[in-house]
């Protein structure tokens, strides 16, 4: 069962056998997790949203219509995502909090990956996106096309771009 | 170092890393990172930044995987509890021709099992009719050929069984008539022909007999019966049956009183 593609999985799940949802939630947890932390850089919020991200696998699932279940997991992650921000928009944080969280995470991980963050951070939220999906979860363009509504030509052009953008901001701040 | 060579070289690092550069261009990378050390640290950069968007970040706590499990419970015992059916708009006019159909469908399908029952049951009741009847006829045709008297009687009299008897009983009748030594089982035999007087083959048969037969009662009643259909031909046998010195008294008497009803 292990050995069988999340599409496979995903399509006996849709027919009513639920338990191999477990197998989707060991396989692509951490990724949906890391995903939202390196798009918001908190903790507790990614992990609420990744949770919800699962509930509503479990609660959609019989819309998952074939396709490649990365793409439509991302999405769902995706829309997550969004749909806090806009909701959230109102209630931001003041900045001295802001700050403060930013201090003790670097605190928390090593040097170096905070560096990244960083300059992660200073891309704009759509860069960052494509950079995450594609370099970080190793999502193929054609599937990342498909998250972000576009064709696979246009989004290799793009990560390139935003890659050699990264770099000279990770260079500049090293 | 040539700016547009470092330019080009900096475009070039992501394939580089992905093995994509083809055998020359690849050579060439090589030496710049060799020769020019701003190259190395370009490269050694990048391959930082690759292997750091990499890494394993920030790992969810476990109240991720309890709460999921949860979740998945959840929906397993409400899919236990509850068929999922998709929710039908109630159109009644949809259902009441389905149920209309339904109902047109049972009645023409009971009335076609009854008809075919009925034409079934009519075929073998049929079938065990002419074979009852062809029992018969072998039974009545055996029990005419009897060494027993009474059995040829019980034969002769299962003429009553036959309304249309065929040619195969009749001319068993008739060779009883005409053959059979014993008077009963000739008087039955004529009883039974006496009914099918009208046919050609019972007027021969009965003209037969008359010239023959000595038995009184039987030549009374074949001349009342050949008198009933004015059968002409009878009349010879009678004329003669008058000069025959041993005709009972009487069947003259009867003769005498038959022939002028002749015309």
């Amino acid at each position: 069962m292990e050995a069988l593609s999340d599409e496979i999985i995903m399509q006996k799940v849709t027919e009513g056998n639920l338990d191999l949802l477990r197998i989707l939630f060991d396989r692509h947890h951490k990724h949906v997790y890391n995903y939202l932390y390196k798009m918001c850089g908190d903790t507790m919020l990614s992990e609420d949203l990744t949770q919800d991200v699962f509930y509503k696998l479990i609660k959609y699932r019989e819309s998952y219509k074939g396709g490649v279940f990365v793409s439509w997991l991302f999405s769902i992650a995706r829309n997550n995502l969004k749909t806090h921000f806009t909701r959230h928009q109102k209630y931001h944080d003041p900045i001295e909090v802001l700050a403060y969280k930013k201090t003790e995470e670097i605190r928390e991980r090593d040097e170096e990956y905070a560096q990244l963050q960083n300059a992660l951070n200073q891309l704009n939220a759509q860069e960052r996106e494509l950079i995450i999906l594609n370099r970080y979860n190793e999502i193929r363009y054609e599937e990342l096309a498909e998250i972000v509504n576009s064709t696979p030509g246009a989004v290799k052009t793009k990560v390139s771009r935003v890659m050699k953008k990264l770099r000279e901001i990770y260079l500049e701040l090293n | 170092m040539n700016k547009e060579v470092y330019k080009q070289f900096i475009a070039e690092i992501p394939d580089y890393l992905e093995g994509k550069l083809s055998p020359e261009r690849r050579v060439q990378f090589e030496h710049c990172v060799d020769y020019f050390p701003e190259c190395k640290s370009e490269l050694e950069a990048y391959k930082k930044l690759v292997h750091n968007l990499k890494k394993e970040n920030p790992v969810p706590t476990d109240r991720l995987r309890a709460n999921f499990e949860e979740a998945l419970k959840l929906e397993k015992s409400k899919e236990a509890k509850v068929v999922p059916l998709e929710p039908k708009r109630n159109n009644w006019a949809t259902n009441f021709l389905k149920i209309a159909a339904s109902v047109a469908l049972l009645i023409a399908s009971y009335q076609t099992g009854r008809i075919m029952q009925m034409e079934k049951s009519n075929q073998d009741l049929a079938g065990l009719l002419e074979q009852s009847k062809l029992d018969k006829q072998m039974a009545m045709l055996s029990l005419m050929e009897n060494q027993s008297a009474s059995k040829r009687i019980q034969g002769v009299s299962f003429i009553s069984e036959f309304p249309n008897p065929d040619q195969e009983i009749m001319a068993a009748l008739a060779e009883r008539l005409l053959q059979d030594e014993n008077d009963i089982v000739r008087y039955n035999a004529f009883e039974a022909l006496a009914e099918f007087t009208t046919t050609d083959f019972v007027k021969e048969v009965f003209i037969k007999s008359l010239k023959k037969e000595k038995n009184p009662s039987i030549q009374i009643g074949i001349i009342q019966s050949l008198t009933k259909i004015q059968e002409k031909k009878a009349i010879g046998p009678m004329q003669q049956l008058l000069e025959q010195e041993d005709t009972q008294p009487f069947v003259k008497n009867e003769i005498e009183l038959a022939l002028p009803k002749i015309i």
